[in-house]
């Protein structure tokens, strides 16, 4: 009787054992700590994300107006070189500050600001 | 896909945090069990489901629902899970086989005595489980635990059917083999009393 009954037996146990739960677990508020990262992180690269195309479209801009100086006023590629290369420091300078200023503007104040209005008032 | 899943995903996608949110909640389950029956390591089975949710957001756009989103979050999940043990197999204090021997099938590592108890075999049981190689654990959870089909585990392992099917008997066969021979050792009836 107990010879024959085992392999049912065994079938019930092992099945059981296999739909148990193995040892491990998350954090209670795990949902919500993930969704708060997630959206942290897509704020920050779509800030990103903007501020490189605003920098594409401003480098663009650059562009064509110089190429227009060269078609049409017909600006010397020399005098301009030997202009950027004497005034390296102030127009190194300058561009690094306009940088700095659109980089803060588009991306670092934006998601300082996005992380104040997550936290409870 | 089902209508709840594709609302679900329409809603994540026009930037429903909310959404995100309880899609998370909902295959937390899932990706937890995939990830640390593969990872088995408590320390670091909490990073591994979140990189998985951070891919499932990053990927979600080009989920098609020709499966359902279970099937296609386990898939991250278990390549994720698979991609982190190889890492850490790189790293040289970390020893990690994936195709080890089937230690709990071929070696004779039954307690004693003391397993009288419905709960302490289901204890070893569970212990065995996490003993086999780390494709035997993962396709008896997917078919056992989260209830997938065949196809689904084929999807999500990309391994073929037949191999699937044929680590469920083995795995099957050796804890069963363990176990029953935990009833002779015994030498009791506590599988005639656990059927009652």
């Amino acid at each position: 009787m107990l010879n024959k009954q085992i392999p049912t037996d065994t079938e019930t146990v092992l099945n059981e054992v296999l739909k148990s739960e193995p040892q491990y677990s998350l954090p209670e508020h795990f949902a919500d700590m993930v969704a708060t990262k997630v959206a942290r992180k897509f704020a920050w690269e779509s800030y990103f994300g903007e501020f490189l195309i605003y920098l594409g479209v401003i480098a663009g801009i650059l562009l064509v107006s110089a190429i227009m100086a060269f078609i049409w006023f017909n600006a010397d590629l020399k005098e301009w070189a030997q202009f950027f290369v004497s005034n390296i420091s102030w127009v190194a300078g300058i561009n690094i500050l306009a940088l700095f200023i659109l980089f803060a503007d588009r991306v670092l104040l934006r998601y300082l600001f996005y992380k104040m209005s997550l936290k409870p008032s | 896909m089902s209508m709840n899943d594709a609302e679900l995903v329409q809603q994540v996608l026009s930037g429903n945090e909310n959404a995100f949110r309880f899609l998370v909640a909902k295959h937390e389950r899932l990706v937890l069990h995939v990830a640390g029956r593969v990872i088995q390591s408590q320390d670091d089975v909490k990073d591994v489901c979140q990189e998985v949710f951070i891919k499932v957001f990053r990927k979600l756009k080009h989920f098609r629902g020709d499966s359902r989103l279970s099937t296609w979050i386990a898939t991250i999940a278990y390549n994720t899970s698979i991609s982190h043990i190889r890492k850490k197999m790189r790293q040289p204090e970390y020893s990690y086989d994936e195709q080890p021997a089937l230690v709990s099938g071929e070696e004779d590592t039954l307690p004693a005595q003391g397993l009288a108890e419905k709960e302490e075999i289901k204890k070893y049981l569970l212990q065995l489980i996490e003993e086999l190689p780390v494709h035997y654990r993962t396709v008896l959870t997917l078919f056992h635990l989260e209830e997938f089909s065949y196809k689904e585990i084929e999807q999500i392992t990309a391994m073929p059917e037949g191999t699937i099917k044929s680590y469920l008997s083995r795995a099957r066969k050796i804890l069963k083999g363990k176990l029953e021979r935990i009833a002779e050792l015994e030498k009791t009836n506590i599988f005639v009393n656990y059927a009652e």
